[in-house]
């Protein structure tokens, strides 16, 4: 059977076999912790499988496996340190404010969800984002927060949604 | 402000942009409010991004916003540059998955609905009883004898001799003086009969009847096998999960339906089996029971993010 009509797990069992134990050092050394490097590193090959790229057409592996891995590296920092942000958040509110505990996960994945399609954006942009979507700041007010003029707080609220649209497209 | 016209979805997109901090910008005049609706008319793509627009305004309106903006707008940016510099990466595109697992809006709108690792039983207004597994929801019209399932699974018991009709995605469930349980997930439903008969409506195809310690599954192509199964044997709706002999990879996979969050396991513990009877109501202490009867460890990531592990020592 040539490589090209192999089944995809088969392949990917392959690549799991070869290259796992190399991808986890790899993630250990940068996270000093193996639990969370085993995690990370099966989550990469479940990645790979769930993606188009064809396995047995890979030329270098091993680079594929590591921009994907570094990319879920970066997403796992970036979701611990919103639950953290969130898990305060939580601590610190009055009992009868806060969410019952039935809503509070799916409040975290959604928080989550539009971390990520903020991502990238740079800060001054997302604040100013933020305070208009959430505090229901007008722009003069945000202008003021951030001693910038109202025009480029327009730009910046412009860039905001064109961003999120974008990502969605 | 560029409104030309142009079906490309990226400059749809940013003209969608440009005319919505305008309009918040308070400095828009009737000429350009008159310009808007012309673009947003010129073009079935135009109109779109409109909305799509808008539909992002209502995500965020949508949340309890001090706790969104202190989890959204929290103080670590400089970790973040330095980190994403380390990485070398320069553009992280989200993943789509993520982005699909938004609130389920149709959800909060149902009459009764269920958290993940809830189960909820109520009395309806006619002497049935209704009770809701993990994660569902329901929309009840008792007036019209109707229960609609829009996700999720329920219990049913209708004592009388009024039918009531369980709605769901893949076809209707009739019964009366008779008890079932009904579970729909995206493929299709499996209704099982324990007590009585009820009448089943499969979108395509002849009506049929099912009796106690039958059941069957209902998708969009069609029915499926009519199968026994026990039902003496105790399940969700008393708050137990059983397994016999089963694979540990199944018995997760069912368990996780009722813990929030994140429950995994290295590929190979997949094939160990599991026999035993677990209390629903402490998923924690079913880990740990499966810690302490199998070769396994349980690692916790964060409150949310759970690992299974072989144990290292096992010898």
């Amino acid at each position: 059977m040539s490589d090209a009509a192999m089944p995809k797990e088969q392949t990917l069992h392959d690549l799991y076999r070869d290259h796992r134990g190399w991808l986890e050092g790899w993630l250990r050394r940068r996270m000093g912790n193996g639990c969370d490097a085993a995690d990370l590193s099966q989550d990469t090959f479940l990645r790979v499988l769930a993606s188009s790229q064809r396995i047995a057409d890979l030329q270098e592996p091993r680079a594929y496996l590591l921009t994907v891995g570094k990319r879920l590296l970066s997403n796992f920092y970036q979701r611990r340190s919103l639950e953290q942000a969130y898990l305060a958040a939580l601590a610190s509110m009055p009992e009868d404010c806060a969410p019952s505990p039935e809503q509070r996960w799916l409040l975290l994945e959604t928080l989550q969800a539009l971390d990520e399609l903020l991502d990238g954006l740079p800060r001054a942009v997302r604040r100013a984002f933020l305070w208009s979507q959430l505090e229901g700041l007008n722009y003069q007010q945000i202008a003021e927060r951030l001693r910038v003029s109202e025009r480029t707080i327009k730009r910046y609220m412009a860039q905001a949604y064109e961003h999120c649209l974008l990502v969605e497209l | 402000m560029n409104s030309q016209s142009s079906s490309d979805p990226r400059q749809a997109v940013r003209a969608a942009a440009q005319w919505l901090a305008l309009l918040e910008s308070g400095g828009a005049n009737e000429q350009d409010r008159a310009n808007l609706q012309r673009w947003r008319d010129t073009c079935a793509s135009h109109e779109q991004a409109w909305q799509k627009a808008q539909a992002l305004r209502q995500r965020f309106a949508d949340l309890p916003s001090a706790l969104a903006l202190s989890s959204l707008d929290r103080p670590d940016p400089g970790r973040r540059a330095v980190l994403k510099r380390a990485l070398g990466a320069v553009a992280l595109v989200p993943t789509a998955w993520l982005i699909s697992r938004q609130l389920p809006l149709d959800v909060w709108r149902a009459d009764l609905h269920t958290a993940t690792g809830e189960r909820k039983k109520v009395q309806l207004a006619d002497g049935s009883s209704l009770q809701l597994n993990t994660a569902s929801a329901v929309d009840v019209d008792v007036q019209n004898r109707r229960v609609k399932l829009i996700e999720g699974e329920l219990s049913l018991k209708v004592p009388g001799i009024a039918p009531l009709t369980i709605q769901t995605k893949f076809g209707n469930v009739i019964l009366s003086q008779s008890e079932v349980c009904v579970r729909q997930e995206a493929w299709g439903c499996r209704v099982s009969v324990f007590n009585g008969s009820v009448q089943l409506q499969p979108l395509h195809g002849a009506a049929l009847a099912l009796r106690e310690g039958q059941q069957v599954s209902l998708e969009a192509a069609g029915v499926g096998a009519i199968t026994p199964f026990d039902a003496l044997a105790p399940g969700w709706r008393e708050g137990v999960l059983m397994a016999k002999n089963q694979l540990l990879g199944d018995f997760l996979r069912e368990l996780g339906t009722y813990r929030p969050g994140v429950l995994r396991w290295e590929p190979e513990l997949e094939t160990l089996r599991v026999t035993g009877s677990f209390r629903l109501d402490d998923t924690d202490r079913v880990l740990a029971l499966l810690a302490a009867s199998l070769p396994l460890e349980v690692h916790s990531r964060t409150r949310y993010w759970v690992t299974l592990l072989p144990r290292k020592n096992s010898v």
